[in-house]
């Protein structure tokens, strides 16, 4: 393959699903079955090329990725940035190394699964549901092209953020990821429930769940917004191979400093912990679950929300550098990491919603990934996002199997009011639906690590290993505490999924709708078989070099490939001791192993014991609910975050908006001080228009009155009578003679004078 | 053809005025012909301004298509008109609206001749203030505005109309009138009104000195000239506290008069502080960037949380746009502080640059973005004869082609990345970040805000069970259509490929600062 | 010669009579012929100036010829005035003729 078609295929493999979502909006949504085949088509696509690239990158040999990571490079000027001759403008493109091939390999393929998945999951060629907005449970969906666009564009975004060769188009990439979480989350946006106190399992509405998603992530969103800008004016390029070399993370030490490259990194991690739900924004993602599975399978976690995972991962040298000169956000990334890991395990006990108990396993399972990245574990962080990815959503895929097997028990027997996801109604599904059992079976063996054969263990184990080692050979207390609290967390994984598996599949059903449950179509049921696949073997390419003590040579194929990818850059800042460890082989030890062995093997049995062994019956309360008593409510209420929240901040923020900032500032305040003005004009007018009516106009139509009353005075004179007007003109001529005569002969001057 | 390539800037500025002529003779009741008339005459100018922009010169990147004609030699006032980067990607705007607008308004049945006319003469007004180079002459145009968009909103307006139309005109022109006052005085102190002039003698009065003939001292005088200049084009932005005149006049606008006011009559404001506050008060400008960029923050701020409280869906956009336009005040705050730096560092020269395009390029995506919104909950007004948005529900399923494209402008709006709003605000943000960060990290409560509101608007209207009585609603229809897929074209294009109006504003801005 | 005075006298005597009939005399026509006293009153004046200060000129000869037309005139378009106005009001008493009052 030449370079130039591996640098179109790169282009190709986001652009097809991109297009496809265009495509589908705008020509073919009336057609459903072309829009569907078109989504097909594209990621299957994307899957052929993804993984002709991945399979390209990793012939290099890994020798050859140490040195030289990025085998596949495109770009373009995009931004333009000043003077183009001054190479300031922002450049583009896709970049494909190690991390990004094997992102390319589980992406596509599982994106790919729920494509097909999806298909059966609508209903496709059943009688077309009049429903729009809603579920039309056993008949096609009305919304169904839709649906395909949607998912076509998200995973034209995942494909994208994955390929991105820097931080902008990454953001880009992850954004758009939300806007279709939003989208798909909501997809059902007609969707009513009763009072959410009369429902047994309390939920709110699809579209409100939706806004939920997209705002607590905005959140995280918005700051890491700031990260980035932050990021770009201190390393001067928003360029990952660019940003991270040697050269430029050391100049950042100096020039930007410990304490500025802490809240950098905080920033973006942020968005991480927005984007994969961890403590404190973890609310949105179980009521995520209102979406159809599908989509809870890909974006909620296979993709999307392993995208904050992929995010820290893709940054770690930013990171590496900075915990090892900044201890505390080191701190802060990993206790984040792990408390939402326990936290979520202990809230996932508790649920009945058989979604419900994956998505607190999800949020759990995406807490251990980053507490590994909080005491910069890369490799481990790495290995256990790709195989969780698999079997989370397997589990997920299944779980949707399940429901609609327990909907089609609803339809069968004519009762809506039953909620087909709760796990108490369930059980001896394993007879009825026995494709879904087992591999729910696998997947839920591989969550719990189930040793050996499932992926799920060699991944975790591989974070114990780190841990374990950290407080061994370098006393970090971090990495103990880290240890322990994931071990317990492990622990309860193995637990509650033994709990699930029991409950959903084991004895006998607990009402008509599992009684009356049946296998799913092939649409859905063969991907579940794929992933399965996956979820065993894919724990295979990470057994550890040194595996029980023994030397198998390079078998460690995960963490000599993906680790390449920062090999050099962290050889060489371990040379500078600007981090703590460089990618290298952990030595062997048994503790890390025993402790992943015990916890999931204690935790499965456990599980058996309180629910496998004597299955629940109908009507029989949760066995721990006794024993626990308030703390059970405590776990099952979720441990009261949403209501917190609404009391702390949603409430108060739309009091502020409507009350406060709208009535009282804009209309209160500064209206009323704008009409203030306006009266004290309008008075002033008033008293100017006064003062004209008064003293103007009225002043004027006086001296006019005088007029006429000087004139009817005057025409008194006018007599009429010829003789008495001679009388006048004779005196007034006589007077004006004595006049001229006494001026002209200055009698008037000498009469003057006398006085 | 050398006719054409002449007189291109008067030609452009000038024949929708000749348009108002032609349709205001038109009788009264050809309706139909009086539309299409004006629709037609009013694409012209928008092919004139794509001639411009194919002949412009990148390499020059200054002002072309000059025009000068002698006017008041006795005071110093002339006929100077001209084009950069900035100007012409206004211009685009502006040439694009107006005929989106006129299509948007084929639903007025009353009065349509003089609609139209005013219409096209407020064009030739918008036109001819983003080309000026005099004082005076941009003035003219700054207050001629005014009068035909106080017309449309008292007489084709909503319930408050009267209100609203008085609020709008007295508002601005009370700012005006400082405006005015520092025009004069900026006239008799250099003898011109020349604006380019004007950025060398005004600028280089000695600080010190008296002004000659007034006997007041050049540092007042420039002082209190600034702060005139800042109020007036703060109420036109407007930025917070300076903008309760938006919400009641683009809430009571007519559907096209709102996609204008917002389109293009705000940017006035801006680019009043780009053209002249800055360039002319150099000192003045980088002592109160601070000023502007916390005005600007609390825009953002206030402008969201305003938003996110209201259940008019109009008033819901127009805060909108405060809380948008609060971005353009945040990059010209930071083209301020640099502008008038008295040393120089590349660091904060990059920073200006990109915050500078960023506003710029902002300006003209709020343009496209705020004047779709209006348009889009215009097309449910005129069906559902209400904006309330507690009333609306389940739109989606009576519409559904209506509701997606409202999702996607909405998104355009919120700044999804991969639609044009995103760009320039990243922009901004990039630009701010080194010289504002407190201002900036506090903005991002706006941004989140942002979201918020967004939702609000698309979750009322579109989501949720169907209301009974708005089943029934005819979708959008082939004329409602002609108007918003340009403007969404433009915003995907724009969002994914920038470069095709930012290299324009970049090259003049880069000069700017160089 | 007789002094000039006698003949002043005489003509302020004869102006005298002439005003006092003017303001006391009820008939309009014995007005009118006051009237003519007191030009007459005037053109002795005149030409006793004329004979006694410039005799050689003619001066004060034209202007009492004048007086004289002037009187002869006026009487008549005051005594025409005088005829209408009786046909009309039926009087000739002066005091009654007051229809430009006011």
């Amino acid at each position: 393959m030449t370079e130039q078609i591996l640098q179109i295929m790169a282009w190709l493999v986001p652009a097809g699903p991109l297009l496809t979502f265009f495509l589908i909006m705008l020509f073919t949504k009336h057609n459903r079955t072309l829009s569907w085949m078109l989504a097909w088509a594209a990621i299957i696509s994307s899957l052929v090329m993804g993984w002709l690239l991945a399979f390209n990158v990793f012939g290099q040999g890994y020798h050859y990725l140490e040195e030289q990571p990025i085998v596949v490079a495109s770009a373009i000027d995009w931004l333009p940035f000043g003077d183009y001759a001054q190479g300031l403008w922002v450049r583009m493109g896709m970049a494909v190394d190690p991390l990004t091939a094997v992102m390319l390999i589980m992406v596509p393929f599982a994106t790919t699964m729920i494509f097909i998945y999806s298909v059966g999951y609508h209903n496709y060629g059943q009688p077309r549901g009049t429903h729009v907005g809603e579920p039309n449970h056993g008949n096609e969906d009305p919304l169904i092209a839709r649906f395909f666009a949607l998912m076509s564009l998200f995973g034209g975004a995942m494909l994208l953020m994955v390929l991105a060769d820097n931080l902008l188009l990454l953001f880009i990439g992850w954004e758009i990821m939300g806007f279709c979480s939003y989208s798909l989350i909501g997809f059902w946006y007609a969707r009513e429930y009763p009072d959410p106190k009369e429902m047994p399992i309390p939920r709110i509405p699809p579209r409100k769940a939706a806004v939920k998603a997209f705002m607590t992530t905005r959140v995280a969103d918005v700051l890491m917004l700031l990260g980035i800008v932050f990021f770009y004016r201190a390393f001067g390029t928003l360029s990952f191979s660019e940003a991270f070399s040697f050269e430029a993370l050391q100049t950042a030490t100096t020039v930007v400093g410990f304490g500025g490259l802490g809240i950098m990194t905080l920033l973006i991690f942020a968005g991480t912990v927005g984007k994969s739900a961890q403590w404190p924004l973890h609310v949105w993602l179980p009521d995520a679950m209102e979406g159809p599975t599908p989509v809870s399978a890909i974006i909620h976690a296979a993709a999307m929300v392993s995208a904050g995972v992929y995010l820290i991962v893709r940054i770690f040298p930013l990171i590496a550098v900075t915990i090892e000169g900044n201890p505390t956000v080191g701190v802060v990334i990993a206790i984040i990491g792990a408390f939402t890991a326990i936290m979520s395990a202990t809230i996932a006990v508790a649920q009945n919603d058989v979604k419900g108990v994956l998505a607190y396993s999800t949020i759990s399972q995406l807490g251990f990934m980053v507490a590994a990245i909080g005491i910069g574990a890369y490799v481990a962080a790495a290995f256990h996002l790709i195989t969780h990815a698999f079997f989370k959503a397997l589990l997920f895929l299944a779980s949707g199997s399940v429901i609609h097997g327990m909907e089609h028990g609803a339809l069968h027997v004519h009762d809506h009011h039953t909620d087909p996801q709760d796990m108490r109604h369930m059980g001896g599904l394993r007879q009825k639906m026995p494709r879904t059992f087992w591999t729910f079976l696998i997947g839920g063996m591989a969550l719990s690590g189930l040793p050996f054969i499932t992926a799920g263990f060699w991944s975790k184990d591989e974070i114990f290993a780190d841990a374990w080692y950290q407080w061994v050979h370098d006393g970090k207390g971090l990495a103990l505490l880290v240890f322990i609290m994931l071990a317990a967390a492990a622990l309860l994984t193995a637990f509650y999924t033994m709990r699930q598996i029991s409950l959903t599949f084991l004895g006998k059903p607990r009402s008509a709708l599992a009684a009356h449950a049946h296998e799913s179509n092939n649409y859905m049921t063969l991907p579940l078989i794929g992933l399965a696949v996956f979820a065993v073997a894919a724990g295979w390419f990470g057994i550890p070099d040194n595996f029980l003590g023994v030397e198998w040579g390079k078998i460690n194929l995960f963490h000599h490939y993906v680790g390449a990818t920062i090999y050099a850059v962290m050889a060489d800042l371990y040379a500078a001791k600007l981090v703590a460890h460089k990618i290298f082989t952990l030595p062997f030890s048994w503790i890390p192993l025993l402790t992943s062995l015990t916890v999931a093997l204690g935790g499965l049995f456990l599980g058996w014991w309180v629910y496998g062994r004597n299955p629940l019956q109908q009507g029989q309360p949760d066995p721990l609910k006794a024993p626990l008593g308030p703390v059970h409510t405590f776990l099952e209420r979720k441990w009261y975050w949403d209501e917190l929240y609404q009391k702390v901040f949603i409430g108060p923020t739309v009091y502020l908006s409507e009350k406060i900032v709208y009535e009282f500032v804009d209309r209160g305040l500064i209206d009323g001080l704008l009409h203030l003005i306006a009266r004290v004009f309008y008075t002033i007018g008033y008293y100017m228009r006064r003062f004209e009516e008064v003293v103007i106009s009225d002043g004027v139509d006086w001296i006019k009155d005088q007029f006429f009353v000087m004139a009817r005075e005057f025409r008194q004179l006018q007599t009429g009578k010829i003789q008495e007007y001679t009388l006048v003109s004779m005196l007034f001529a006589v007077a004006l003679a004595a006049l001229v005569l006494l001026i002209n002969y200055g009698w008037f001057a000498r009469l003057l004078s006398s006085f | 053809m050398d006719f054409l390539q002449d007189n291109l800037l008067n030609l452009v500025i000038f024949f929708p005025l000749l348009a108002a002529l032609i349709v205001f003779l038109l009788p009264e009741d050809e309706k139909e012909l009086i539309r299409r008339m004006a629709l037609g005459l009013s694409l012209a100018p928008l092919g004139l301004v794509l001639i411009m922009w194919f002949t412009y010169d990148r390499y020059d990147a200054g002002i072309q298509f000059a025009v000068f004609a002698e006017w008041f030699p006795a005071i110093g006032s002339n006929y100077h008109m001209g084009i950069d980067g900035i100007s012409l990607s206004m211009f685009l705007l502006t040439t694009l609206l107006t005929p989106l607008a006129i299509l948007a308004s084929f639903t007025i049945q009353e009065k349509v001749r003089m609609y139209m006319s005013l219409f096209l003469v407020m064009e030739m007004a918008m036109l001819g203030l983003f080309a000026s180079l005099d004082l005076m002459i941009f003035f003219i145009f700054w207050e001629f505005g005014l009068v035909p968009m106080y017309f449309l909103i008292k007489i084709w307006g909503g319930k408050d109309r009267d209100y609203a139309s008085f609020k709008f005109f007295v508002y601005t022109m009370a700012g005006s009138l400082g405006l005015l006052l520092s025009i004069q005085v900026m006239g008799i102190a250099t003898g011109t009104f020349d604006i380019p002039t004007l950025m060398q003698t005004w600028v280089n009065l000695p600080a010190g000195g008296t002004l000659e003939g007034t006997g007041l001292p050049v540092d007042l005088v420039k002082t209190v000239a600034f702060w005139a200049y800042m109020i007036a084009f703060a109420i036109k932005v407007p930025i917070w506290p300076f903008h309760t005149w938006l919400p009641d006049a683009h809430t009571e606008a007519p559907t096209a008069g709102s996609m204008i006011l917002a389109g293009v009559l705000l940017k006035l404001g801006a680019y009043g502080f780009i053209r002249l506050v800055i360039p002319l008060f150099p000192q003045q400008a980088h002592l109160t960037a601070g000023i502007l960029a916390t005005l600007g923050m609390l825009s953002i701020i206030l402008g969201g949380y305003a938003a996110f409280g209201q259940w008019d869906f109009k008033r819901l956009v127009a805060y909108s746009s405060i809380n948008h336009m609060g971005f353009v005040v945040l990059g010209i705050a930071v083209m301020a502080y640099v502008y008038g730096l008295p040393g120089s560092s590349t660091a904060l020269t990059n920073d200006a640059i990109m915050a500078t395009n960023g506003a710029v390029f902002q300006m003209f995506n709020h343009g496209l973005s705020a004047a779709a919104m209006f348009f889009l909950v215009g097309v449910i007004y005129d069906r559902a004869h209400t904006r309330d948005l507690k009333r609306f529900g389940g739109i989606w399923t009576i519409m559904p082609v209506f509701g997606t494209i409202l999702i996607f402008t909405s998104m355009a709006s919120l700044g999804l990345p991969g639609l044009n709003g995103f760009v320039s605000e990243f922009m901004v943000v990039r630009g701010t970040w080194g010289i504002f960060t407190v201002q900036l990290a506090l903005s991002m409560l706006g941004l989140l805000m942002t979201g918020a509101y967004i939702l609000k608007a698309i979750g009322e209207t579109l989501h949720g069970p169907v209301k009974a009585e708005w089943r029934g609603l005819p979708d959008m229809t082939l004329r409602e259509h002609l108007v918003i897929w340009p403007l969404m074209a433009l915003m995907l294009s724009l969002g994914i490929w920038p470069q095709w109006v930012l290299v324009f504003i970049n090259d003049t801005v880069t000069k700017l600062f160089g | 010669m007789i002094p000039l005075s006698w003949y002043l006298l005489v003509a302020a005597a004869l102006f005298c009579i002439g005003l006092y009939g003017l303001f006391v005399r009820r008939n309009a026509v014995a007005i009118l012929m006051s009237v003519e006293l007191l030009l007459n009153a005037v053109n002795i004046n005149l030409i006793a100036f004329w004979r006694y200060n410039a005799p050689d000129r003619s001066v004060g000869l034209a202007w009492a010829v004048f007086v004289l037309t002037v009187a002869a005139a006026e009487a008549a378009v005051g005594l025409a005035l005088i005829i209408s106005v009786y046909r009309n009001r039926d009087s000739v008493v002066a005091e009654e003729l007051d229809l430009l009052k006011n």
